[in-house]
C-alpha cells in the first residue's frame, strides 16, 4: 500500500465487462453483515470444513457457509487484522497490528473466546503505516509475518512499544520500533527473530510448492518499482530503514552511501513495472494441487491493488537464484480493484478479498472460476542462452508468431535510490535476431540481438492467435533478467541515473 | 409563533416585571448554578463538555434564537447537534421542575452571560410557549423546522448524521476493541462495560491506564478502521481514575493523542513503574492474551514465573469498577494505585496505604479485588 496516482480515467473509460481471458468467470459474493460501513477484506482463508473466513478492518472475523450462503460472526475487536490462517475449524492465527494472535473458540459456541498472544516481541511506534501483514506457516511449524515501516505521512506516538531506535527514525519510511521493515520468523520453540531486512511495505507473504518463501514490496523510497522477493535468512532486500536492527550495521541507514547498500542488497526475483504491471502488489499464492485453475500448477498468483488484476508469476533458477516473468492473468472488470487476499476454495476456484484503506483499491469478495476450457495464454517464459523460450497453452498460428514485428521487445532498469520510485533507465528496444517455432506449435523461441543482465526485458506480443483462431488473452509479459545462464557480469548496482539519453515516454 | 420577534427593550421589560435587570440576572445565575441544575452539564463557564454537552457561551444557536432556546428548555432535545461547528451527542432533558418565572430567569442569564448578547426572557413568553408548543421532545430536525436558523448567523450549525459510534449509548454487553488510545502504547484496549463505565488497558505495559464514565465510549473508531489507521480514538468526558507513573503525569489527552512526534515521550521497553511488585521478581511483565468470560475480557500476563489475571467489571452498586486479580503462584506483593480527588479506592484484601500502595501477603495475593469509585462532584 502506498501513495498512488489514481488510474481512474483508464478504468472508467473501459466499460466492457469481460476479463481478458474468457475462460475465467468472476462472481460476487454477498458481503459479510458487518455493523460498520465498509466491507474491505483484509484477511481471507478457508477452514478445513470448507467455510470461508474473512477479516475486516473493523476487527471482525466472519465465517461464510458457501452452500447456505450464511454469514456468522466469529470474532471481533481485533486491531486491523491483515491476514489469517486456519489451524482448525475453531482456531485461527491472525496478524493484527500489535501481535500474532491465536484466536480460538474454546467452548464450542461458534464464537471466539480466547485470544492468545503467539508473539508480540516486536515494536510499534504507533505510526499508521506499521501494518502487520499475512501470517504463513511452514512445514516445520514456524510462522512468518511481515512488519511494515512507518510513514513520513505521520510521526511516532507519545508512548511507543519496544526500544525506540533513533537511527531508524530518519527517512521517508522509518523503522524506529523493533524490526519494522523486517520479515519475522516465529520459531516452533518460541523465538521471535528478524528473518530478513530491507522491506518497505511487504503486504503479502506466500510459499511456492517447493517451500520457498516469497514477499512482495511496494514501490516507493528505495524501491524503484514494486517487487517480489525470494525471502532468505538475514538477507537485505533494499529498503534502508530496517538496517537499524541488523547486527553489525552501524550509523543511520538512510545516510549510508547508496552504493554500499546496493552491494548489500539481494535482487528481486520479479520486478513489477510501475504503471504497466502493478503499483501495489499484495499476497503471493501458489497454484497448487487444490487449484482448479488451468495448466499453471507450480506458478504463483500475486494480487494488485490499483487495477482489477491478478498477476501470474513463473520462476526459474538461474545462476543459483530465482528469477522469472510476470504476466497479467485475471485482468479487467468485472474483477474488482484492490485484490488483496486470495485463497483456494474447496472446489478449486479462487476467492479474492478486496480492500483499499484510503489508497486505490476496492472492497468486497469475489470468486474466480475456471470454465475448464483451455485458455490461450503464455504458459511459461524461460531464459535461453540467446533469448527467451515461450511456451503457450495452445499451438500458435505460425504466420503471426514468426513475424518479428509482433515481438516488440524492450529493456530497461529501475534505479536503486533513496528518492521515491524510479524512472525507467537505459530504456531501449531490443532487436530480434531469429524466431523459431516448435513442431507442435506450442513453443516459440526468440533469439535477441543482445541479452543484458540486470535489466528488465518486456514484450507486448502483437496479433498472436492460436491455431483455432483465438486471440492471446494476455500479451504483456515482463522478465526480470538478473542473471544469464552463463557468464553473468557483476551486479552494476544501478544506483545512479544513466547518463545515456533520457528514455522515451 | 412569530409573536415575540420584536426585541423587547431591556429597561422596559425590567420595569414591566417590576424587577431590575441586575436582579433578574442574579436570580438566573443562582438557579443556573443550583445543585443538579444546568451547571451539572453545561458547566459554570457555560462551555459544556467536549463532544457531549454543547457550549452555551457564545453559542451560535442562541443568536436571534430565544424562542428556540425556550422550546429546548421546555420540551428537551434528543439527537446529535452541531453547535459552532462541533458535534455533540447528549440529549437535553425537558426542564419539568422549573416554573415559568425560573426558566425565564435562567434563560435571561444564559442570554447575557459569558459574552452572550441576547435579550432578556419574560415569564409570559415561557408561559405562552409552555401552552402552545407540541408536547413531544424535539429532535434536531423538528426543532429546526419550527425554529430555523438565521442563515447569516448560523452557517456552522444544525445537525449531522450519526455514525455507529454515536449510536452506542447504553452498553448491555461488554465491547472490546483493540485500537489506538491516547495515553497508552499502540497496543491498547478500549473496553465498554455494561453500566456505562469504560476503560483503557494497555497490553504494551500490561496495565490499566484510565477509567471514565461520563461522555460515552470512544469515538472515531469507524474512521480509524476505514482509513489507513491514523486516527487515535477520542472520548468525551474526563477519566475519574488515571494510573500515574513517573513517566506519565498529568499530560492532557489532547497532547497524548499526538501522532506526529519525532520521538516518543517514552517507550515501554523498560515497563518503568510497573504497578505490581512481587517479592524477588525483577522482570518485566509479558502480555499473554485475554479470554472472554461472560464476554468480559480477562487479561493474562506474566511477571517472572507468576501468572497474573485481571478482570474489570462494574461494581455491584454500578457506581464504579471492580478489578479482580489472581496471582499464581501467590506471593507477597505490593500494588501501586493512584489515589486522587476524583475517585475513592478500596480493596478486598491487604492493607491500602494513603499513598495508594496496597500490600498483600502471599495468601491474600491469590485473589483480590480493587474497587475504584468516582467521587460525587463536590462544589
Amino acid at each position: 500500500m502506498n501513495y498512488i496516482l489514481p488510474l481512474l480515467i483508464g478504468l472508467l473509460g473501459s466499460s466492457v465487462l469481460a476479463l481478458t481471458s474468457p475462460q475465467y468467470m468472476v462472481t460476487d459474493i454477498p458481503p459479510p453483515p458487518t455493523m460498520f460501513k465498509n466491507t474491505q477484506i483484509d484477511g481471507l482463508t478457508f477452514l478445513p470444513n470448507g467455510k470461508l473466513v474473512v477479516c475486516l478492518p473493523s476487527g471482525e472475523i466472519f465465517f461464510y457457509h458457501l452452500q447456505s450462503k450464511k454469514w456468522a460472526l466469529f470474532a471481533e475487536g481485533l486491531h486491523n487484522p491483515l491476514g489469517v490462517l486456519a489451524l482448525s475449524n475453531s482456531e485461527l492465527i491472525v496478524t493484527q497490528r500489535p501481535e500474532l494472535t491465536r484466536v480460538r473458540d474454546l467452548d464450542g459456541d461458534g464464537k471466539a473466546d480466547d485470544f492468545e498472544v503467539v508473539t508480540d516481541q516486536f515494536g510499534m511506534s504507533g505510526n499508521y503505516h506499521e501494518f502487520n501483514f499475512t501470517p504463513v506457516l511452514d512445514k516445520e511449524g514456524n510462522y512468518f509475518f511481515a512488519l511494515g515501516t512507518g510513514s513520513s505521512g505521520d510521526g511516532v506516538r507519545t508512548i511507543t512499544r519496544g526500544a525506540f531506535n533513533e537511527r531508524g527514525r530518519p527517512g521517508r519510511m522509518h523503522s524506529s520500533a523493533p524490526y519494522r521493515g523486517c520479515i519475522i520468523k516465529y520459531t516452533q520453540d518460541g523465538n521471535t527473530i528478524p528473518w530478513s531486512y530491507g522491506h518497505r511495505t511487504p503486504n503479502g507473504l506466500g510459499f511456492d510448492l517447493k517451500g520457498n518463501l516469497f514477499a512482495t514490496d511496494n514501490q516507493g523510497d528505495w524501491v524503484g518499482s514494486s517487487k517480489l522477493f525470494h525471502i532468505q535468512k538475514d538477507r537485505f532486500y533494499g529498503h534502508a530503514a530496517s538496517l537499524a536492527w541488523k547486527t553489525g550495521f552501524e550509523g543511520i541507514p538512510v545516510d549510508a552511501p547508496p552504493a554500499k547498500l546496493a552491494q548489500m542488497r539481494s535482487r528481486a526475483c520479479i520486478v513489477f513495472p510501475h504503471g504497466s504491471m502493478a503499483n501495489s502488489p499484495t499476497q503471493v499464492l501458489a497454484i497448487g494441487p487444490k487449484a482448479n485453475f488451468g495448466p499453471f500448477t507450480g506458478q504463483l498468483l500475486v494480487g494488485e491493488m490499483n487495477q482489477p488484476r491478478i498477476i501470474r508469476v513463473m520462476l526459474e533458477e538461474v545462476g543459483g537464484e530465482l528469477q522469472g516473468a510476470c504476466v497479467p492473468f485475471i485482468d479487467g472488470s468485472p474483477l474488482g480493484r484492490g485484490c488483496n487476499r486470495m485463497a483456494w476454495a474447496p472446489d478449486g476456484s479462487l476467492f479474492v478479498g478486496q480492500t483499499k484503506h484510503t489508497w486505490a483499491g476496492g472492497q468486497g469478495i469475489q470468486q474466480v472460476s475456471w470454465s475448464k476450457k483451455m485458455p490461450f495464454e503464455i504458459q511459461n517464459m524461460e531464459l535461453t542462452t540467446k533469448g527467451f523460450l515461450f511456451t503457450f497453452t495452445q499451438p500458435v498460428e505460425s504466420k503471426f508468431a514468426q513475424d518479428k514485428k509482433n515481438w516488440p521487445f524492450s529493456r530497461y532498469f529501475f534505479e536503486y535510490r533513496r528518492a521515491y520510485g524510479s524512472p525507467r533507465s537505459d530504456e531501449m528496444p531490443v532487436e530480434i535476431k531469429e524466431i523459431s517455432i516448435s513442431e507442435d506449435g506450442r513453443q516459440v523461441e526468440i533469439e535477441l540481438s543482445e541479452l543484458k543482465a540486470w535489466h528488465i526485458h518486456e514484450v507486448k506480443i502483437q496479433n498472436l492467435i492460436s491455431q483455432t483462431g483465438e486471440n492471446l488473452s494476455n500479451n504483456y509479459i515482463v522478465y526480470t533478467l538478473n542473471r544469464l545462464l552463463d557468464n553473468t557480469p557483476p551486479d552494476p548496482l544501478q544506483v545512479k541515473l544513466a547518463t545515456s539519453t533520457k528514455s522515451k515516454k | 409563533m412569530k409573536k415575540f420577534l420584536l426585541p423587547i427593550v431591556l429597561g422596559f421589560s425590567g420595569l414591566l416585571l417590576g424587577e431590575s435587570k441586575e436582579a433578574i440576572l442574579k436570580k438566573g445565575e443562582a438557579l443556573y448554578n443550583g445543585a443538579g441544575s444546568c451547571v451539572a452539564c453545561h458547566m459554570k463557564d457555560g462551555k459544556g463538555q467536549k463532544g457531549s454537552v454543547p457550549t452555551l457561551a457564545q453559542s451560535d444557536w442562541l443568536k436571534n434564537g430565544t424562542e428556540r432556546s425556550i422550546a429546548i428548555a421546555l420540551r428537551g432535545l434528543a439527537g446529535p447537534v452541531k453547535v459552532n461547528g462541533k458535534n455533540f451527542y447528549s440529549a437535553m432533558p425537558p426542564q419539568l421542575l422549573m416554573d415559568d418565572e425560573k426558566l425565564a430567569h435562567i434563560l435571561s442569564y444564559v442570554n447575557q452571560a459569558w459574552g452572550n448578547k441576547e435579550r432578556l426572557v419574560t415569564e409570559e413568553e415561557v408561559a405562552k410557549a409552555r401552552k402552545s408548543l407540541p408536547i413531544s421532545v424535539y429532535t434536531p430536525q423538528t426543532l429546526l423546522k419550527q425554529f430555523p436558523f438565521d442563515k447569516k448567523l448560523s452557517r456552522k450549525n444544525g445537525t449531522f448524521t450519526p455514525t455507529y459510534d454515536d449510536l452506542i449509548t447504553t452498553i448491555i454487553q461488554p465491547i472490546v476493541y483493540r485500537t489506538f488510545m491516547p495515553g497508552a502504547s499502540p497496543a491498547a484496549f478500549a473496553v465498554a462495560l455494561p453500566g456505562n463505565h469504560y476503560f483503557c488497558w494497555d497490553a504494551g505495559e500490561c496495565r490499566l491506564r484510565y477509567v471514565w464514565t461520563k461522555g460515552g465510549f470512544i469515538r472515531s473508531n469507524q474512521s480509524h478502521w476505514s482509513s489507513n489507521g491514523k486516527p487515535v480514538a477520542q472520548f468525551n468526558g474526563t477519566p475519574y481514575y488515571r494510573a500515574r507513573t513517573s513517566l506519565l503525569q498529568n499530560e492532557s489527552f489532547d497532547d497524548l493523542s499526538k501522532t506526529n512526534l519525532k520521538q516518543p515521550i517514552y517507550d515501554t521497553s523498560e515497563a518503568k513503574d510497573f504497578p505490581i511488585l512481587i517479592e524477588g521478581i525483577n522482570r518485566k511483565p509479558v502480555f499473554l492474551g485475554y479470554r472472554l468470560v461472560d464476554q468480559y475480557p480477562q487479561f493474562r500476563y506474566s511477571l517472572g514465573k507468576h501468572i497474573i489475571t485481571e478482570m474489570i467489571r462494574v461494581n455491584q452498586e454500578s457506581t464504579g469498577v471492580e478489578r479482580t486479580f489472581t496471582i499464581s503462584p501467590p506471593a507477597q506483593t505490593s500494588f501501586h494505585l493512584t489515589p486522587s480527588e476524583e475517585a475513592s479506592i478500596s480493596c478486598s484484601q491487604g492493607t491500602l496505604n494513603k499513598d495508594g500502595t496496597l500490600r498483600l501477603n502471599q495468601e491474600e495475593s491469590a485473589q483480590f479485588s480493587i474497587v475504584i469509585n468516582p467521587k460525587e462532584e463536590s462544589k
